[in-house]
Parts: structure tokens; C-alpha cells; sequence
């Protein structure tokens, strides 16, 4: 199903057969330009999501020095919380997106009062140990209860096509959906007293408390955050993909490299940071054999490791 | 939100990220085996199956047709040549994890399996054989593709009832151009689109040594990995223009490149599959629509000519309430080829068994193919992979004719 808008429709025009592989190196010099253009626009769509991904996880590590690895696992359960209100219960998945988020905001407070509070001043070890138990446990129940079989909503969105580039509705409203979280939590913290106390808990959570800021209401308020910004991330993905329980690990790994590409803790660094790594998951696929994108983004990650190491928008380095 | 950040904050984080992916690929959860097997009163077969992780839906089918083999033949009196000795089947879970394929199988040997079947993932079955092979313990080998698993290695426990990579492609190769040819249309390039797992890439490498035999150029060859949309590989395809796309995939990766392939308003003018398991399951066809309506897949397949075939699958979705795809046929095939050996044998010996298997030919069973027998590799001298086409989002059989339900409609 195609919408078409602006001033050129059709199909993307195809290049001459390349008579086999020895000769993909030499298309980079053909490449049509309505080819880039529709690259560029899969990269944008994919890199919002990718940043929507990394600021849950950004905004944890920022605040809290912890390092969530059951993210990708909540961002699974906002998945299946918007496929089973949908599909049980007939929900138009725009509408179920907002409880995944809410469900995932309480889960993660949950998550935060039970565990992750009473080792906030322990070794980062055991932080890492209790959040991979908590992927563990909620992955596990997901299988449980949905089995592992792929799962969809069907929706069949279609596409518009403006300019002769196509933008997949689904990842469009996913990536809409995505600025506008940001938007929403980047005033939050901006322009609230709460939001406030959260910068100058990231800040330094020692003087946060001697300006009499609550930081342990703190921590469990942006563990709530992060965890409700992952099942969001979580929760657009049915809009345009298949599920399953093990997806969350696919968008994690990345996420992780944006998180340290964009600057620990940066909330712009974390979009910049999905940005180029959806331009180099983009082309790299389209230009490179196999799995090579993927090893381009990790070159690009060690790169940027070895010469601004705090960092794209992170802040400086201190001894 | 920005935060200086120390060097021991981000050496931390790297440091972390990368233990958990480590632990991560460790992961092992078992399930209990069955504890009063090899008492001698039956034979053990011992099913090595993906039952969790991203495979363990097909694992789980998969096993649940080696139980039902075992249950309509004990059913009709267990083994004859045994004075009816029943059949016992135990279950133990590989994850789909390769470290895990030799493990389960050991365990499975240990809690007395004669015979053992499995395991769906090459990688898994490559090590399961082996660890098989070292037991001198038979295995039939459920469903795994890779043609290295029996062809680089000297194996002389191994048995494999479904065609490997190398005979799917020959069999797509031949079987797809020539339905295309016959009915007047023309087919000269091929764009290849499959998983980027040991799977897909053995049925790539044959279908590029297989098509240019047919006159069929590649024009394209385009990989995906678990978890990824397809929209670049769309393009791709799209900008390589071929007659046929040729997909090798699990279900999620094929209904996603059709997801795209729609929005990008691209049609190629024939979709075809080789050992491509969202063509042959009824719920993905559902889900890709008219777009593969008149798709050609090529996989191993249940015998459509067979009434035994029919109450198998009736039998099955009745007793599991879950749907009996190409794999499950496969799977209870070679249970079948199993139970045969242990006919055959006379003994829940697993060295009696493996000699019996080394001579036999099985003739009844429900894959569309000719009787098994093995060569000395252990792969099936007459093993098959005959052509579907999708009609009314459904697979049918519609080639070689002696297998077909249906006639091809182009």
C-alpha cells in the first residue's frame, strides 16, 4: 500500500544488472541519486530509533552510574505490552503505546525499590549481576507466556513516497513518536523543579544532596524514566516489525555503542550518536558483504574511543 | 542532560557491557531427562532440540513430532522384532546454542538414549554429531542443512533423511526455472536474499555454484541478521532488478523483506524460496498477502499423495494444537527412519541399530520423497526437496508431478 505525496511518485529506479559481486565496489561510483536519498531516509528512520533506544540507558547511566542490561529486556516487554492489548483486547496499538509506557514506568520504579536501591553504593559488579538477573527474569517470562514464536500486529501500514523516496509509515510514526519523547523529557528535565533535581543529581549526587535534593526519590524516579523511555523504544517497534523476545538484544548492542559514542550521560550525544549509527548501519549494509556494518560501527566506536574518548558530546575528561 | 564523565565511569561501562554479552553467549538452562530409560524393557530415543531461545518454537514442534512417531508406534504395538518393546523418547533443550550441542548430547547418552535425533541449527547438529560419533551412539539428524556436518567430516553414526544444502539447491535450481520455462515465461537472473548464519550462507554458496548451470546469472546477493528490518535489502534488490528473488530465511526475516519490498512498491516477477520457512508456514503467508500469492519455495514436504501423510498432521495438530509445517514432517520422518532401524535390528543396541541404519531403505514414510537409504557419508541417496507454490496463501506441492496435489498456476 502506497501513499504517494509532493511532486514525484513511482518506483525507485533500478540500476543495470552489475553482472555479480567482484563489481558492488565499483556501484558506489553509479549510485542513482534517488537510491541515496531513499538510503539517507531509512537512515534517519532507523538512527531515531536507535537514539529513542540509548536515551533510557544514557539517562540511567548519567543519574545513576548504573548500567541497565535489562534495557533491551524492557523494551521487549513494551513490545509484547502493545502486541497483547492490541491484539487481545482490539486496542489500536497508537493507543497501547502510552500503557506500555506507563506499565514500563512502574516497572522499573518496581525494579529500583526491590533491587537496584539497596546496591546503589555497591560495586558496579553487582549492579550489572542484578540487572542481567532482571533480563533473565523478564525475557524468561516472556517466553513463558507468549512462547518464542514470532509475533505481529499485522498493521500493514504502507508507505509514503515523496520525491520518489519511500518512508515505511510505520517506522515514520515511530520515528515522529521518538522526537517527540525527547521534546517531552528534554523540557521535562529543562523546565521542572524535578527535572532540575535530576541534572543536579547527574551533576554530582553528593552536592545534590547537601542542596537538600531527595536522591534516593531521585534514582527511583529516573530508573522510572529509563525504564518507561525503553518500553516506548519498545513499544513503536511493533508498528513496523515482527517480534520476538530476543529482539531487545538486537537494538541493545548498538545501543550500547551509542551510549559511549555520544558521550556517557548526553542526552544529544545519544541522538547524534543513533543518527551516525543508523547512516553507517544504512550503508554499510547496502555497500558492505555480510555482517560488515556491523563491524563499522565498532570501528567507528573504537575509533572515537581512542580519539575523544569522553566522547562525540560528552563532557570533559577529568583525572 | 550533561555530565562529566571520569575514565573510570566509561572503562567501567565498556568494561561491563562487554562481560555481560560474554555471559550472555554462556547461558544454560537444561531440562530434567527422563530418569528410567535404557532399563531394556525399551528403546531410547533421545531428541536434541532447540526447546527455548529465538528457535525454541520450531525446537519445540520439532520434538513434539519425535513424541508423537514414538506414540502412534507404540500405539500399534512398539517394536515387533522387540516382542513389542515400547518406545521411550527424551527431551533435552540445546537453546540453539552450538557449545550446547555436544553437551546435551553426552547428557542425553548418559541417561541412556540408543538413538538420538536432532537438532534443527547446523552449528548445533555439526557438534552433536560429533559428540555422537565419539559415544558410537546412531543419529539421525532431524533437520539441518549444512552439507559440512556429513561431507567434511568422516562420521560413521550419522545419518541425514532430509536433502542437505547442496541437494536443496540442485533440486531448487532445477525444479524452479524449469516450472517458469515450461509455462512460457523466462527467468535469466536471480537476486539471492538469505540469513547470515551458517544456514542461509551453505544454501547460498550451493545455489551459486547450482543456477548458473540453469542460465540463471546472480545479480545480487543480499544478507540479513537476526532482528533487522529489510528495507536496505529491498532497495538493493530492487536496484538489481531480477527475474526471481530467491530467500533463505527463517520466518521473521522473509515476511520482513516482503514488508518492505511493498512499501517500496517493488515487485520482482518471481519470488521463490529455498529451505525458506515463512513460505511454507500458512500464519506468514497469511501475513505477507497477495504479494506471494504464486511464490515458488522449494523444501523438504509432508507427501500431499499420502492418506497416512494426512492423518499424520491431523493427528499432530489435534494432539499438540500446533500447526505441522515442513519441519515437523521432516522431523517425524526421520523419527521414522529410526524406528525402522530399530525394526530392522532387532536390538536397542546402538551399535545393532547403526548397522541396520547403514543398510536400510525405508519406504514408508511421509516425506515427499523416494525410500531413504544412505550412502557412505550417511546422506540420503534419494532425498528430495520438491517445488511449492503458494495458491490462495497456502503451499501446495506442484512439483515433480508423483508429489504433487495440485497443478502449477502461472
Amino acid at each position: 500500500m502506497i501513499a504517494t505525496m509532493g511532486f514525484s511518485f513511482g518506483s525507485v529506479a533500478a540500476l543495470p544488472s552489475i553482472g555479480g559481486l567482484a563489481t558492488e565496489s565499483a556501484m558506489v561510483a553509479f549510485i542513482q541519486p534517488s537510491t541515496a536519498l531513499q538510503l539517507i531516509a531509512f537512515a534517519i528512520l532507523l538512527g531515531g530509533i536507535y537514539g529513542l533506544v540509548a536515551l533510557g540507558l544514557t539517562m540511567i547511566f548519567g543519574v545513576m552510574d548504573v548500567i541497565n542490561f535489562a534495557h533491551g529486556a524492557m523494551m521487549v516487554v513494551g513490545m509484547y505490552t502493545v502486541w497483547w492489548t492490541a491484539t487481545a483486547f482490539g486496542l489500536h496499538p497508537i493507543l497501547s503505546i502510552p500503557l506500555a509506557v506507563l506499565g514500563l514506568f512502574a516497572l522499573g520504579v518496581l525494579v529500583h525499590l526491590t533491587t537496584i536501591s539497596s546496591i546503589m553504593d555497591a560495586p558496579q559488579e553487582n549492579q550489572l549481576i542484578v540487572t542481567f538477573g532482571i533480563m533473565l527474569i523478564l525475557i524468561s517470562a516472556i517466553e513463558i507466556t507468549f512462547s518464542t514464536d514470532p509475533q505481529s500486529l499485522g498493521l500493514g501500514l504502507g508507505s509514503v513516497a515523496i520525491a520518489g523516496v519511500f518512508l515505511p509509515l510505520g517506522q515514520l510514526y515511530a520515528l515522529l513518536i521518538a522526537i517527540s519523547a525527547v521534546v517531552v523529557v528534554w523540557l521535562f528535565l529543562q523546565r521542572t523543579q524535578l527535572g532540575r533535581a535530576i541534572r543536579g543529581t547527574a551533576d554530582d549526587r553528593t552536592a545534590a544532596q547537601y542542596v537538600g535534593i531527595n536522591v534516593p526519590r531521585i534514582d527511583y524516579l529516573t530508573f522510572g524514566i529509563g525504564a518507561a523511555l525503553a518500553g516506548l523504544a519498545g513499544a513503536v517497534i511493533p508498528l513496523f516489525q515482527q517480534i520476538n523476545p530476543y529482539l531487545g538484544d538486537s537494538y541493545l548492542i548498538n545501543a550500547f555503542v551509542i551510549v559511549v559514542l555520544g558521550g556517557l550521560g548526553s542526552f544529544p550525544g545519544a541522538l547524534l550518536g543513533g543518527l551516525i549509527v543508523g547512516f553507517v548501519h544504512v550503508f554499510g549494509q547496502y555497500y558492505l558483504p555480510g555482517s560488515g556494518y556491523q563491524i563499522s560501527i565498532f570501528l567507528i566506536f573504537i575509533l572515537v574511543l581512542l580519539l575523544k574518548p569522553e566522547g562525540l558530546l560528552g563532557g570533559g575528561v577529568s583525572e | 542532560m550533561r555530565k562529566t564523565t571520569s575514565q573510570s565511569d566509561r572503562r567501567s561501562f565498556i568494561k561491563y557491557v562487554g562481560a555481560a554479552g560474554t555471559l550472555g553467549l554462556a547461558g544454560c538452562v537444561g531440562q530434567d531427562p527422563s530418569e528410567d530409560g535404557g532399563d531394556g524393557s525399551s528403546v531410547v530415543i533421545g531428541s536434541n532440540h532447540p526447546l527455548s531461545g529465538s528457535l525454541g518454537g520450531t525446537g519445540t514442534r520439532m520434538d513434539n513430532a519425535v513424541q508423537l512417531a514414538a506414540m502412534m508406534k507404540n500405539e500399534n504395538g512398539g517394536i515387533e522384532s522387540l516382542d513389542g518393546a515400547e518406545l521411550e523418547v527424551i527431551s533435552e533443550d540445546n537453546q540453539g546454542n552450538q557449545e550446547l550441542g555436544g553437551e546435551v548430547t553426552d547428557s542425553l547418552i548418559d541417561d541412556g538414549a540408543d538413538v538420538i535425533t536432532g537438532c534443527f541449527s547446523s552449528p548445533v547438529t555439526n557438534a552433536a554429531t560429533r559428540a555422537a560419533e565419539r559415544a558410537g551412539v546412531p543419529f539421525v539428524i532431524s533437520v539441518s542443512v549444512d552439507d559440512a556436518i556429513l561431507q567434511d567430516n568422516d562420521l560413521q553414526y550419522a545419518y541425514r533423511p532430509q536433502p542437505p544444502a547442496s541437494q536443496m539447491a540442485v533440486d531448487h535450481a532445477e525444479l524452479m526455472p524449469q516450472v517458469i520455462r515450461n509455462a512460457g515465461q523466462e527467468v535469466q537472473t536471480a537476486g539471492l536474499y538469505y540469513i547470515n548464519i551458517d544456514f542461509g550462507q551453505s544454501v547460498r554458496d550451493s545455489l551459486r555454484e547450482e543456477l548458473p548451470n540453469q542460465d540463471i546469472e546472480i545479480v545480487e546477493e543480499v544478507s540479513i541478521d537476526f532482528g533487522e528490518t529489510a528495507d536496505t535489502a529491498a532497495t538493493q534488490l530492487a536496484d538489481a532488478d531480477p527475474d526471481v528473488v530467491i530467500a533463505t530465511t527463517y520466518e521473521a526475516e522473509t515476511v520482513e523483506l516482503v514488508r518492505a519490498m511493498d512499501n517500496q512498491n517493488y515487485a520482482p516477477p518471481f519470488i521463490a524460496g529455498c529451505a525458506n520457512e515463512a513460505l511454507n508456514d500458512v500464519g506468514a503467508l497469511e501475513e505477507m498477502g497477495e504479494t506471494v500469492e504464486g511464490a515458488l519455495p522449494t523444501n523438504f514436504a509432508l507427501n500431499p499423495t499420502l492418506d497416512r501423510a494426512s492423518e499424520v498432521r491431523e493427528r499432530y495438530e489435534s494432539e499438540f494444537d500446533e500447526s505441522f509445517d515442513a519441519n515437523v514432517a521432516m522431523t517425524y520422518a526421520a523419527t521414522e527412519v529410526i524406528i525402522a532401524g530399530i525394526e530392522e535390528a532387532g536390538s536397542s543396541d546402538p551399535e545393532d541399530i547403526n548397522d541396520a541404519l547403514s543398510e536400510i531403505e525405508v519406504s514408508d514414510h511421509i516425506a515427499a520423497m523416494p525410500p531413504i537409504s544412505f550412502d557412505e557419508n550417511g546422506e540420503n541417496e534419494n532425498a528430495l526437496a520438491p517445488l511449492f507454490q503458494v495458491q490462495d496463501l497456502d503451499d501446495r506441492v506442484v512439483f515433480p508431478e508423483e508429489y504433487a496435489e495440485t497443478e502449477i498456476d502461472l
